[in-house]
């Protein structure tokens, strides 16, 4: 992301750019999302790809050091988002297992049916370590030679 | 008087446009076009004085629609 923002006080706005391969398009419609509360936000495209996110005030004109501040701000919401959204995308495979499980768990427990057509000779896990292996069978004496 | 706004394909979706134009149909004439890259939207006010206001209220709106629908189409 550049760092420098351009501000055309003529127009009331400020004026950054945003690389899209730094930070997702859904971290920076988060951002937007946050700003358009309190400021006019519009997104381009500019000839590099890159995405130009324009600010101006909802009332009045703003000066430079304004439009500057929030400019930043801007930056730190999307660097926040881009952070959530990482994380989001990391647990994303817990958190639908957590799901499944809780439905599964709300679903009751399975009826004699269920229990009667369930394949029980199909593999259960992957245990390459033998935990789930038996005492009996982990520990079983061996014939003597 | 009007102003051409110009909403890149890839950021905005068409349905939070149309639906932006027509949230402020009462308060301006819209011209719509739509080119390989954006949707564009010829902006007319009422009140001339009110256009640059108006243009920018119809682009956060679309921003607006643009982020929920993604949120909730996901």
């Amino acid at each position: 992301m550049h760092h420098s923002v351009t501000t055309n006080l003529s127009n009331g706005s400020a004026a950054f750019t945003v690389d899209p391969s730094l930070y997702p398009l859904d971290a920076l419609y988060g951002a937007a999302y946050v700003f358009i509360d309190r400021c006019f936000v519009f997104l381009e495209k500019n000839a590099q790809g890159h995405v130009v996110v324009s600010l101006a005030p909802k009332k009045g004109p703003a000066d430079q050091p304004t439009l500057e501040k929030w400019a930043g701000e801007f930056s730190n919401e999307l660097l926040s988002c881009a952070w959530r959204h990482q994380i989001a995308a990391n647990n994303k495979q817990a958190l639908e297992q957590v799901t499944s499980l809780a439905l599964a768990g709300a679903m009751g427990p399975p009826s004699l049916d269920d229990l009667s057509n369930f394949d029980f000779s199909s593999q259960p896990l992957e245990d390459p370590l033998g935990i789930a292996m038996s005492w009996e069978e982990k520990y079983k004496k061996k014939p003597k030679p | 008087m009007s102003t051409r706004l110009s909403f890149d394909k890839s950021l905005y979706a068409g349905k939070s446009v149309d639906e932006a134009v027509k949230v402020f149909a009462a308060h301006a004439t819209f011209a719509l076009e739509e080119t390989p890259e954006a949707w564009v939207v010829n902006v007319t006010a009422n009140v001339e004085s009110k256009e640059l206001r108006l243009t920018r209220e119809l682009s956060n709106y679309a921003l607006g629609l643009t982020v929920q629908s993604r949120g909730t189409s996901k």
